[in-house]
């Protein structure tokens, strides 16, 4: 028993220590630094070993006080009608059946489990026990502090407190024995990843009662909460017996596993089949036109699904909202003065709109995937002329692409600037249209560069530069920092305008420059 | 014509791949190219194609005693993993690739007197290619790099994984397509490099080598061949 404990845990230990060690590798300036022989390094594995521990309790404490604090307390607090006591256990008690049945350890497919008990062939029955037991006990220890921080004072006797968390264990072990005897009786599998139809609809119904009551001024009465906390603990105790007992564990994961691992295994297959099924089968689809111009009609109508289409989507969408307030405007006329005030300061957070909006990735993604991962093994596609060729032919349809929503967003806010009361300077509606466009513009050129400047796939469809990822993340965060931002549109406006102009001029100076040369597959 | 590498070399972080490699490969002939796994044949590959770039050294082609530099359009490469843009039809694929290159393709045929070439049947050259099998889709990507008629031909294991019908059809192609140009064929089936293959290449340490015939019968030559990648180097 002991060894098995011994074993799974510098397993599971090992496994991460090497994941940590690979993510180091991959950012970009630290991966020069690192050695060669990077997975024998002592002093290296010591830091990943600090870092996997650290990362052990973290995940035991901090998750469960994040859950508590933003699934409970922070959404709790938007209801006022109801007492605070109550409605933090009503809100727990719907969760945690929800967790009962989605997070139990259990019927979690995970790849140290696949290791462990199909590679490595330990005794399924001890290794699941012991690390069951141990997923349990994180469970009680770890939700045990805050449930009786957050709780008392949320006006929770005590003892209530330190009930919660043996609950949450209690329904958890519950379900997961009534889950193997369902096993036993019909060899059906629960995969906690692959819920069934009906767990769905019990999951909706639950996160209904879980805040939708509240907001009609429904809570559980303090006694249903107490009855069913009490139940849930007797019978997990009752039935951890089943758990003990049951002797099938290694067929059983011998099926989950399968269902999961050949998927995991077989995900790069997977990735590519979603990425075929973006390509429309309609054999209506021709093009008249020669050349690369042909390769990109043909390729811009076999994938409306994830371009035009989308696009007019989001396009109809800004129209329904842009309608909707013009419509409140008309029926509450008090919200004119409020829009107005927000919209004059309000563009930055439209950066973070437009990013959202942009087709920019799922373009490049699909150009690579269905694409260029094939045509740049051809040297004919690599010659510089032709790279640069496409390149124009690309950028002039995903501008147009995003163009059109920016269109409607970019005009809609200047209505609704006027409607809701205009603004002493006229400027300011060009400068709300042109910064919109700018700014859909900005996105269009950025990916499409980034996408040439760094093709970050291999030939299997794998991305291989950090320098990539690093790239989208920033956008990501300046985009999110951009909401932050409040900033009159007169200055702003201009500030993103030439902010847009200039790096467009830049972008194309590089890819005009560099682009033959980075643009190839990655080894 | 002569392709030419002078003191070609790669390494990946410590390891050295592919020590100052320097060769002269002749047309006409199709060269096997043979290594342990892990060789560098698939890197020499990419360097040759220039997917990936070389520390230092250089290739060049060698015509009537003029040296030029190798251009993209002089290298034809085709995987073992067959790879074609999924979204386009054979035919469309082929119109786009004629297309652009109407000013360097010579000999123009038809697009259906190509797929004839290739036996490719009439219903399987409009279906998108995501759909073809894997030897429709490795006889499309001979197709493409058979009508660029490219000066240098690298195949890296090109028929493992084709039936036994298809390979003996496109073993009869490369051997109709070797006069004039250069190919390079990686394997590591003896028996088909035996085969088909003019001379036996190995690279060894980061070398490569010609493995002489001469006057030895092929079991003999294998052997020698084994024992040539066998060897150990010793310091």
């Amino acid at each position: 028993m002991n060894k098995t404990l011994q074993i799974s845990f510098s397993l599971k230990n090992t496994y991460r220590v090497n994941s940590i060690l690979y993510s180091l590798k991959q950012i970009p300036l630290i991966k020069k630094l690192l050695p060669q022989a990077l997975y024998k390094v002592r002093g290296l594995k010591i830091f990943a070993n600090i870092l996997s521990v650290i990362w052990e309790v973290v995940s035991a404490f901090l998750g469960k006080f994040l859950y508590l604090i933003i699934m409970v307390i922070g959404i709790g607090a938007l209801y006022e009608t109801v007492p605070k006591n109550q409605l933090f256990l009503h809100i727990i008690v719907f969760l945690t059946i929800i967790g009962a049945f989605t997070n139990t350890y259990m019927f979690n497919p995970t790849r140290d489990k696949y290791y462990a008990m199909v590679l490595m062939r330990m005794n399924a029955k001890e290794y699941t026990l012991i690390n069951y037991g141990y997923s349990i006990l994180k469970v009680i220890i770890g939700f045990l502090p805050f449930t009786i921080l957050l709780g008392l004072n949320q006006g929770i006797p005590l003892w209530q407190c330190i009930l919660i968390p043996f609950f949450i264990a209690g329904l958890k072990i519950t379900l997961a024995s009534t889950s193997l005897y369902h096993y036993e009786k019909t060899g059906e599998v629960n995969n906690e990843n692959k819920l069934q139809k009906f767990a769905w609809i019990g999951l909706i119904l639950l996160l209904a009662a879980a805040y939708g009551l509240p907001a009609v001024g429904f809570v559980l009465p303090n006694i249903v909460v107490l009855v069913v906390m009490i139940i849930s603990i007797l019978t997990g105790i009752i039935t951890a017996r089943k758990i003990i007992c049951f002797s099938n564990y290694r067929e059983m994961y011998q099926i989950i596993l399968a269902q999961s691992m050949d998927q995991v295994d077989q995900a790069k297959k997977v990735v590519r089949e979603q990425s075929y099924k973006t390509i429309s089968t309609d054999t209506g689809i021709t093009s008249q036109r020669k050349g690369f111009e042909y390769l990109n009609e043909l390729f811009i109508k076999r994938h409306q699904k994830i371009l035009w289409k989308s696009s007019r989507r989001i396009a109809v969408i800004c129209l329904c909202i842009l309608l909707g307030m013009l419509l409140g405007f008309y029926l509450v006329p008090e919200m004119k003065q409020r829009t107005n005030e927000v919209l004059m300061t309000f563009l930055p957070y439209f950066v973070f709109i437009m990013y959202a909006i942009n087709r920019g990735t799922g373009f490049t993604r699909a150009l690579f995937m269905n694409c260029d991962h094939s045509l740049l093994t051809y040297s004919f596609y690599k010659q510089p002329k032709f790279v640069l060729k496409l390149f124009q032919i690309r950028l002039r349809e995903i501008v147009k692409i995003n163009l059109l929503p920016a269109m409607i967003i970019g005009i809609g806010l200047a209505i609704l600037l006027y409607v809701s009361g205009g603004t002493d300077n006229p400027l300011n509606y060009g400068i709300l249209i042109v910064s919109i466009l700018c700014m859909s513009m900005f996105f269009s050129v950025h990916y499409l560069t980034i996408y040439y400047l760094l093709q970050p796939y291999n030939i299997s469809t794998e991305i291989k530069s950090g320098t990539y990822q690093l790239v989208l993340s920033v956008t990501y965060l300046v985009c999110f920092f951009m909401m932050q931002l409040k900033l009159p549109i007169f200055l702003f406006g201009l500030m993103a305008i030439a902010f847009c102009v200039v790096y467009c001029i830049i972008a194309c100076i590089l890819i005009y420059r560099f682009a033959p040369k980075t643009f190839r597959l990655r080894t | 014509m002569k392709f030419v590498i002078s003191h070609l070399s790669k390494h990946f972080e410590k390891k050295e791949v592919l020590k100052d490699i320097d060769f002269t490969f002749e047309s006409g002939k199709i060269y096997g190219l043979l290594g342990r796994n892990g060789a560098g044949k698939t890197t020499l590959f990419n360097c040759l194609n220039r997917d990936i770039k070389m520390d230092s050294g250089s290739f060049y082609l060698e015509e009537n005693g003029q040296r030029r530099e190798v251009s993209a359009e002089d290298i034809g490469y085709v995987l073992s993993t067959p790879t074609v843009p999924e979204f386009l039809t054979g035919r469309e694929f082929l119109k786009f690739f004629l297309d652009i290159n109407e000013k360097v393709i010579s000999h123009t045929k038809s697009i259906d007197e190509y797929f004839d070439d290739m036996s490719i049947d009439l219903e399987d050259r409009d279906k998108l290619l995501k759909d073809y099998s894997h030897g429709m889709k490795n006889k499309m990507q001979m197709l493409i790099n058979m009508i660029a008629q490219p000066n240098i031909l690298l195949l890296d294991e090109p028929l493992t994984s084709l039936d036994v019908v298809v390979a003996e059809e496109m073993k009869q192609l490369l051997r109709s397509l070797k006069s004039g140009r250069i190919t390079i064929f990686s394997t590591h089936i003896m028996d088909l490099a035996l085969d088909l293959c003019d001379e036996i290449v190995l690279l060894n340490h980061g070398e490569l080598e010609v493995v002489d015939k001469s006057n030895l019968d092929n079991q003999e030559f294998k052997e020698k061949i084994i024992a040539a990648l066998r060897e150990e180097v010793h310091e």
